[in-house]
């Protein structure tokens, strides 16, 4: 939905940038922590046992009044989402009060540094990615300065916003690789050699699976690209093929992007300990973590926007069977975008439950061996599809 | 690998001061049971000595007996001379029999083809052979030990392949010998298994069986961190349970069962460290490991 | 400027997955194992020396803490060796409830097994899933006997107290159950890729090795010896059970992995024959009170699950404790091959061979 730009002066667009900046930024810190509950409880429901009940799971306070309807019907209150819940403040809470551990032969510097790094990459990416395709609402008329201005879904829309992404997100593996060696320590070491072996080597196949989507639409803004991809105006019928092989060789970097199992060797708690964070406690732990499930977002709004048709319902550009006069499946909206993500997320932490771990030389044949042969021949088809068709 | 910081030692001369008594107590009288019993006897199996023992026994059972009947003797002539009754004539007294269901084994004549074919492939290196619960053991001579294993490996009558455990036990009550060393070997293809056994005194080193069986490695280095044996030829003779730098042999009988009362060391008062070498330094001269281990 | 170093490091004594205390010193080049030896004995208590001073009664408890996932195969190596030592005959119904016991014991301590050495190589679910079923047998050996991992089962010359009512409709519940688990840890693995390649061809131990260096248990079955001493020496009422030997010969992770599998199905065979052949009659022996030995020396080993466990008693003459008491304990014994099997392989192998060899360090240290 491209609009018409309204002009701005400089004041009105810094203070609708923070604005757009902060309602990201609370919302990416609402979604992390509910990712993390939703580990608990997904992997929990798995595994056949409740995952976390501690709070909220009693007769009183927030959740008390559903927990009681559920005991009056005689029901143990297990399915109560909220069962449970308010551990993931717990969780911050803890993590910002507890003692900050610096080894007294780290290198303090670098040490402090690299969960910022880390941190920073994580959140950057989010800069530029499209919640909704345009503007979202308009701020109210009676509001003083930024009265009436557009409220738009995406902080920024960079023209080379897919290069961006890419580039801020390698970026991250700087703080795993510095913490770890400056926690002059031997598994965080190990660790770190793993994650950058890794991330070298899945960098390669997971961009030259994005390619697929860049060359189908002919562009690398992050907003274009989603609204072409998913509405399919000028795609060939055919490029579903390319785009599916695609997704999958995607997420499948996107596990080992985010060192995730099966390809979590960098913090594989049963070899290293912990990994490069083994050295880590406190909130320089906590930004790890944040960014570890800031990522997990960032990979799962990718795989949305370029494969699974974005903001429209249907994925792989089959949107175009949907007249765009149907009321809600016709255009776009930010709650298929956001549902997708969830499914994604969901399918994060069933594999987590699920799969045993590679190990290293393994996750490089597989890398190497596998999936940079099979994005180049998708590559291929996909340039095929898109020129001689 | 960095050497741990060890705590410094005074030097010789140097004056050591009283080791104070508040922060750390040593309880010598807490338990009664710290005078160490040795054995008086020698609990060796074996059929020389049981058959020794029974026939010992019967004598002893029989001079009772012909006692008894001296006895009578005299008291029915002293009777007799008092004129008074006779008195009754003595029977002989009958073991009791145990009603359960025990039934102890006892070590019987060797049968089994197996040690008869020992025998005769190691001639007069074999000490004794017999046969008891069922199991079968062999006594070698202790130069003999590795000749033994040889054959019970290799020949083909016998294929004892696996040396399942090894083990030794002190004797201290034993003149001849200190320490018997036991190899429980297992034949997997024929389902038998056997026992070699040796007698060494205090202070000799048997070869070790590593050669044969690589399998006594561990447990001949917890033989020797148990009882203090040493093995020759063996790959790395050192301590396997224990720490390197431990005192003593825990299962020699001279060994003691308990401990030397609670050490209680409040080391947050000790700023200087002081109170913790001196409690270092005392534990050990009494035996007490409480040094740090040595990087090897 | 630039020397390319071997790196030391310690696994253990404090890691995720040494299964306890174990501390493995590794030479690493790069992430190849170039040189490994294991340093025991942080959980050294001297139970050999503590049995020397407790009576024969006292000294199973000491069995429990050994290898305190399997007890009851430890409480049944005791009592047994004991009976052997004094010449005890057990009657028949207690022979058939220890065989019950101990193979129920062998599931769980092979389900604990299954539980962590997939966690150690990732895969966290079977965890779960296999304490489910550990957790009912748990509730079962409590009800025999009113302790879950420190058993004391037996007492010499039989058993203290016949089956508690209801055991054997639990029990019989638990045997309806448990085939239909088995399968599910298999959907889980058996067939896993990942799995696969983390586990074929990992750690081997030929047979010749696995004799040399006196391995015994599920890996010795693995390499192809259908060594059992269930079937070799048979003890208990096990010859009078109709059970296989499950082998395979790739002498692999993987192997052992699916023998272990196997012979869980194994167990659970024999449990049912056990629940539905049990003779009626009394369970205890007639014994004296105060046992008194006489001069004389057994070697009882029995199959636990992780090998073959042996008790060597050495009495004298009126002695109530034992003159000298040696645990051939099979992990101690096992341990000895972890250098051979991951010597030139990754890291990651090294996590899986310690996971396949089943190791308790309660039982490795005494």
């Amino acid at each position: 939905m491209p609009t018409q730009a309204i002009p701005m002066t400089l004041t009105q667009t810094l203070i609708m940038g923070v604005i757009q900046i902060l309602a990201v930024l609370i919302v990416i810190f609402i979604i992390v922590p509910l990712t993390t509950f939703a580990e608990r409880k997904v992997i929990g429901y798995i595994q056949v046992r409740l995952g976390a009940t501690r709070l909220a799971g009693g007769h009183v306070g927030i959740t008390g009044p559903m927990n009681r309807i559920m005991w009056g019907m005689g029901k143990v209150p297990m399915l109560s989402i909220l069962r449970g819940l308010p551990i993931f403040i717990a969780d911050a809470l803890k993590l910002i009060t507890k003692e900050d551990i610096i080894p007294a032969k780290a290198d303090r510097g670098v040490f402090t540094l690299a969960p910022i790094i880390s941190v920073m990459a994580a959140f950057g990416v989010f800069a530029c990615v499209a919640y909704y395709p345009g503007v979202m609402f308009y701020m109210p008329k009676s509001w003083p300065v930024i009265g009436g201005l557009p409220f738009q879904g995406f902080i920024t829309d960079v023209n080379v916003g897919l290069l961006f992404i890419l580039g801020l997100a390698s970026v991250g593996v700087y703080g795993i690789v510095l913490g770890a060696w400056a926690s002059n320590s031997k598994y965080p070491l190990l660790g770190s050699l793993r994650s950058a072996a890794q991330i070298v080597s899945y960098e390669v196949p997971l961009t030259l699976s994005l390619l697929v989507p860049v060359l189908l639409s002919g562009s690398l803004s992050f907003k274009d690209m989603s609204v072409a991809l998913s509405t399919g105006k000028d795609l060939n019928p055919l490029a579903i093929i390319p785009l599916f092989i695609g997704f999958f060789v995607y997420l499948t970097c996107g596990f080992a992007e985010t060192n995730r199992v099966p390809f979590d060797l960098a913090e594989a708690e049963t070899e290293l300990v912990a990994g490069f964070h083994t050295e880590y406690s406190g909130m320089k732990f906590g930004f790890f973590y944040l960014a570890e499930y800031a990522n997990m977002i960032v990979v799962s709004s990718l795989a949305t926007a370029f494969f699974l048709g974005g903001h429209y319902l249907l994925p792989f550009g089959l949107q175009r069977f949907i007249p765009a006069t149907m009321p809600i499946i016709g255009g776009p909206s930010f709650f298929f975008f956001f549902a997708k993500i969830l499914c994604i997320l969901f399918v994060f932490l069933w594999v987590r439950a699920t799969l045993p771990r590679y190990r290293y030389d393994q996750l490089m044949d597989v890398g190497w061996k596998y999936l940079i042969p099979l994005t180049l021949v998708n590559l291929f088809l996909a340039a095929i599809i898109r020129f001689a068709f | 690998m960095s050497e741990p910081n060890t705590p410094d030692t005074p030097q010789e001369n140097a004056v050591t001061p009283e080791v104070p008594s508040g922060p750390y107590v040593y309880d010598y009288a807490a338990s009664p049971q710290r005078q160490i019993v040795m054995p008086k006897t020698v609990p060796l199996p074996s059929l020389k000595t049981y058959q020794a023992e029974v026939v010992a026994a019967a004598a002893a059972d029989e001079a009772k007996w012909q006692k008894q009947l001296a006895d009578f003797e005299v008291a029915k002539a002293k009777a007799e001379a008092e004129g008074k009754d006779a008195p009754k004539l003595p029977v002989r007294a009958v073991p009791r029999k145990d009603d359960n269901d025990m039934k102890t084994p006892w070590p019987v004549e060797a049968k089994d083809a197996d040690l008869l074919k020992l025998q005769e492939l190691l001639g007069d290196k074999v000490e004794e052979i017999f046969e008891q619960a069922g199991e079968l053991v062999c006594q070698v001579k202790k130069e003999a030990i590795l000749d033994a294993l040889k054959v019970c490996r290799d020949d083909v009558s016998l294929k004892y392949e696996m040396l399942a455990d090894q083990s030794a036990t002190h004797y201290p009550a034993a003149k001849d010998f200190a320490f018997s060393v036991v190899y429980h070997l297992t034949s997997i293809s024929r389902c038998k298994r056997l026992r070699l056994r040796i007698l060494i005194p205090e202070g000799f080193s048997p070869e070790s069986a590593c050669s044969e069986y690589p399998s006594a490695n561990w447990m001949e280095r917890e033989i020797y961190d148990m009882l203090g044996i040493r093995f020759l030829n063996h790959p790395d003779m050192t301590r396997i349970l224990c720490p390197e730098d431990w005192e003593g042999y825990p299962l020699r009988k001279e060994y003691p069962t308990v401990g030397w009362g609670q050490r209680d060391i409040d080391f947050r008062e000790d700023r200087g460290g002081v109170l913790n070498r001196l409690a270092m330094e005392k534990a050990g001269q009494m035996g007490i490991n409480l040094k740090q281990p040595k990087a090897d | 400027m630039f020397k390319n170093e071997e790196m030391e490091i310690n696994l253990g004594p404090q890691h995720p997955s040494t299964h306890g205390v174990l501390r493995v010193k590794l030479r690493l080049d790069g992430e190849t194992v170039t040189h490994c030896t294991p340093v025991i004995g942080y959980l050294h208590r001297g139970v050999e020396k503590i049995c020397e001073n407790k009576t024969y009664f006292q000294g199973q408890v000491w069995t429990d803490r050994m290898d305190y996932v399997a007890s009851i195969s430890n409480n049944l190596g005791w009592a047994e060796g004991v009976e052997k030592l004094f010449g005890i005959e057990v009657p028949r119904r207690a022979k058939y409830i220890r065989t019950m016991l101990t193979e129920q014991n062998r599931l769980a301590s092979h389900l604990l097994w299954l539980a962590t050495h997939a966690l150690d190589i990732g895969a966290m679910t079977v965890f779960l899933y296999a304490f489910r079923e550990r957790e009912y047998l748990l509730d079962l050996f409590e009800a025999f006997c009113g302790a879950r991992l420190t058993t004391t089962a037996f007492r010499i010359g039989g058993l203290r107290e016949d089956l508690p009512p209801g055991f054997i409709k639990k029990a019989q519940a638990f045997q309806d159950l448990f085939l239909d688990c088995v399968d599910e840890y298999e959907t889980l693995l058996t067939e896993n890729r990942i799995w696969k390649k983390r586990t074929i061809g990992v750690a081997k131990l030929n047979a010749e090795d696995c004799i040399a260096l006196g391995v015994t248990g599920p890996v010795l079955r693995a390499a192809g010896v259908p060594y059992d001493i269930r079937k070799a020496f048979p003890n208990a009422a096990y010859a009078e059970m109709d059970f296989e030997i499950p082998t395979r010969t790739e002498a692999d992770t993987y192997a052992r992995y699916l023998v272990r599998l196997a012979e869980m199905r194994q167990s659970h065979r024999i449990i049912q024959q056990c629940i539905d052949g049990l003779p009626e009659g009394p369970v205890m022996a007639k014994i004296p009170k105060i046992l008194k030995s006489e001069v004389n020396e057994v070697y009882h080993p029995i199959e636990a699950p992780k090998g073959e466990l042996g008790y060597y008693f050495v009495g004298e003459k009126g002695g109530l404790n034992p003159y000298r008491m040696h645990v051939r304990a099979p992990s101690f014994v096992n341990l000895q091959a972890l250098p051979k099997m991951i010597e030139g392989r990754l890291l990651a192998d090294v996590i899986a061979a310690i996971g396949t060899l089943d190791v308790v360090l309660g039982e490795i240290d005494r």
